[in-house]
């Protein structure tokens, strides 16, 4: 027993130096430098929780963490509904299933950057020239209002992220007994309760995947928002990792940012964790 | 079995120790080979524009001084020369020649600036250029080059509607060619008469507001450094010309950037006129050689109640010399940079191959190869320029600041007055820190 411990550590130890080198010793002089006046080359005096005490002052910084909030509520709704939708799509006895899956998936093997480039030339001018062409007020002038950037952001992430979504759906759904449905099916259950009362509870696991993995990317979001939108117009479109990435180097503001990315992280962990946990509860055991 | 095991533990125990020993590989391959008279100046320098040409010419150098040696690092373009600076110095291996950008560089520098004062560039320097530079009686840096930005105009669109641009002297004439313009739009084929970027933060918080703030700086980006306030002396000044473009530009003009107002609006013809600088000029002969050659002409920025025939012209970055280096490297760098701007081959390169607004006197004019850099010192030359004082604004303040509350006054979220009362605020808040 003794022995097996030995090798457990042995050879769990690679990758524990490696994360504890390059994540938790970072983290730990992140959160330090957070307590300093730091400004990128040195750090003078002990500042205490002064930076933490300004940053529920700092509207910038409200307001682009309720604009993330509303964005990841969005988001998160949007690219579950149609990565499960297209999952369920393709895992009928359709002839071109395997295309699909390919072309679904698709969107998320293009960077992020590239592809808030591409969408601002979709949103920008393809919708103008639409609206021109048909006369539709409502298609011109996208991403210059806050309205339409937040909807911009909101379309280019359920785009890119639902067919990743789909695939960790079609694995839950493949692994579906067909006996189930089927004795389902000869009682007299149509689609519809089959749907709900059978695939649903029995895909709940993917949902806790699904929702954990979609509500921090679009928390963390931070290349799409820099080539679609910018930020602007007046950064009302600005995302929390925008607006830390701001005071940090275009402010240089570092030791303040630092203290921002710790309430961050510490948002993103409490929300992502309690979910997990409450989805965990909901999972039917096979 | 168990043999085994014991060369999978040594395996494994291997590995890791290379891991953990990867990490202490030190260099030290950046000692000072000052053996036998040779001179080894490392230079790291921002413009990654001219970087191969920079690199030909120190190549040429080393050619006629064997005893010196010319190393360049290039780090700019997308990437933070600041930080890339901070970390090159916390390594050891300090540079000879590097860049500082203005005051506040200065400030944050000024314990390895050598005195450059003694240097024939210094002396040759025009007048006003060296102000960011100065501290104490000396000259710690020496400007790259000039740039000057105004209203850049489309020579051919204003004659088909028959406005003579020598014409256009103050804001008033620029309102009312600008309404004329509009009104044949149709007929002169163009969408509008400019091309507003107010996405783009520093063409509006940066550009277009250093020429309104200058005079109350004394065009002096000291002052502005040092300045405890701001108080928006020629705002409504400032208002007119960001209505006047907005009102006339293509819309919507928070959303529009730089490459469609340069690129696809302005080369193609499809508007008048852009508020840009001389830098746009390759983008623009890119896209229309001709029109880049031949058509195209600069504007001032009228400021009403100040000067209204005058360009901001300024030096974008300063070359500055390490004084903690051996006072041997010290003295081959002056000479080096003497060279490349004083002595006749230097000034060839500088103008042809850098394709630079020469900083320094004694250039011939007609030599510089682009019509909107020529324009420009010519201006410079007959005294008619505003400074730029925007590198003396605090940091951030110009763009994330002043650029954003422009965005929001476009969008009808903010009226004029509360921009210039928070304007003004933010920048207090700022220097207080």
């Amino acid at each position: 027993m003794k022995k097996q411990t030995l090798w457990y550590w042995l050879f769990l130890s690679p990758v524990l130096i490696a994360l504890i080198s390059v994540v938790v010793i970072p983290f730990m002089f992140g959160l330090y430098y957070s307590f300093t006046d730091w400004n990128g080359i040195q750090s003078t005096k002990f500042v205490g929780f002064e930076h933490y005490m300004e940053i529920f002052k700092d509207k910038e910084f409200i307001s682009s963490l309720w604009f993330t909030v509303k964005f990841s509520i969005v988001s998160v709704i949007l690219i579950n509904f149609f990565g499960l939708s297209l999952a369920l799509i393709v895992t009928q006895n359709i002839k071109t299933s395997k295309i699909l899956r390919t072309v679904f998936f698709m969107p998320n093997l293009i960077g992020g950057l590239i592809l808030g480039f591409i969408w601002q030339f979709i949103f920008i001018k393809v919708f103008a020239s639409i609206g021109d062409l048909l006369n539709i007020e409502s298609l011109r002038g996208w991403l210059s209002t806050p309205e339409t950037g937040f909807w911009g952001l909101a379309i280019v992430m359920s785009w890119q992220m639902a067919g990743y979504i789909m695939v960790i759906y079609i694995a839950y759904l493949e692994n579906i007994p067909q006996e189930l449905l089927e004795a389902a099916a000869i009682d007299g259950a149509n689609s519809f309760q089959r749907f709900r009362y059978i695939t649903f509870p029995l895909v709940a696991p993917a949902f806790t995947v699904s929702l954990f993995l979609t509500l921090s990317n679009s928390f963390k979001l931070y290349d799409q928002n820099l080539s679609l939108t910018g930020g602007g117009p007046y950064n009302s479109t600005q995302m929390l990792a925008m607006e830390i990435f701001k005071t940090a180097f275009s402010e240089n503001q570092m030791a303040y940012a630092q203290s921002k990315a710790v309430i961050f992280f510490i948002i993103v962990a409490v929300i992502s964790l309690t979910q997990v946990y409450f989805n965990k509860k909901r999972e039917v055991e096979m | 079995m168990k043999s085994r095991k014991f060369f999978l533990a040594i395996f494994s125990l291997f590995l890791l120790s290379s891991v953990s020993l990867f990490g202490c590989s030190s260099s030290n391959t950046s000692e000072n080979k000052s053996s036998g008279e040779q001179v080894t100046l490392d230079i790291f320098q921002f413009k990654v524009e001219f970087k191969d040409q920079f690199e030909k010419v120190a190549k040429q150098y080393e050619k006629q001084h064997p005893s010196v040696k010319i190393n360049i690092t290039t780090v700019g373009g997308g990437e933070d020369y600041g930080a890339a600076l901070k970390s090159k110095f916390a390594s050891g291996d300090e540079p000879a020649i590097f860049n500082v950008g203005g005051p506040q560089d200065v400030q944050d520098w000024l314990g390895k600036l050598a005195d450059l004062s003694d240097t024939k560039a210094a002396s040759l320097a025009l007048d006003g250029t060296l102000d960011g530079v100065k501290r104490d009686g000396q000259i710690l840096g020496l400007p790259y080059n000039q740039e000057g930005y105004g209203l850049i105009y489309n020579k051919e669109i204003f004659k088909k509607a028959g406005i003579d641009a020598s014409n256009i002297k103050s804001f008033a004439d620029l309102e009312q060619a600008v309404k004329k313009l509009n009104d044949e739009k149709k007929s002169l084929g163009i969408d509008a008469v400019f091309a507003f970027p107010a996405k783009e933060t520093w063409v509006t918080g940066l550009h277009l507001s250093n020429a309104f703030l200058a005079p109350e700086f004394d065009s002096n980006v000291v002052n502005a450094f040092n300045a405890k306030t701001v108080n928006f002396e020629y705002g409504n000044a400032m208002k007119k010309l960001i209505d006047l473009q907005n009102k006339y530009s293509v819309q919507p003009t928070v959303s529009l950037d730089y490459s469609q107002q340069v690129e696809e609006l302005f080369s193609t013809g499809r508007v008048a006129m852009i508020q840009q600088g001389n830098w746009v000029y390759n983008s623009i002969a890119d896209i229309d050689p001709e029109l880049a050659e031949e058509k195209i002409g600069i504007l001032p920025i009228p400021i009403e109640g100040f000067k209204e025939d005058s360009i901001p012209v300024g030096i974008p970055m300063y070359w500055a010399v390490n004084k903690n280096k051996d006072e041997k490297v010290v003295e081959e760098a002056k000479k080096f940079l003497d060279w490349l701007y004083t002595s006749n081959e230097g000034k060839d390169i500088v103008l042809n191959d850098f394709k630079f607004i020469p900083a320094y006197k004694e250039y011939d004019s007609s030599k510089i190869a682009d019509p909107l850099s020529r324009e420009i010192y010519n201006y410079a030359q007959q005294g008619k320029t505003i400074g730029w004082v925007f590198m003396g604004y605090p940091t951030g303040w110009g763009m994330d600041k002043l650029g954003v509350n422009i965005q929001k006054y476009i969008s009808g979220k903010m009226t004029w007055d509360e921009l210039i009362t928070a304007s003004k605020k933010d920048w207090e808040e700022a220097r207080s820190k």
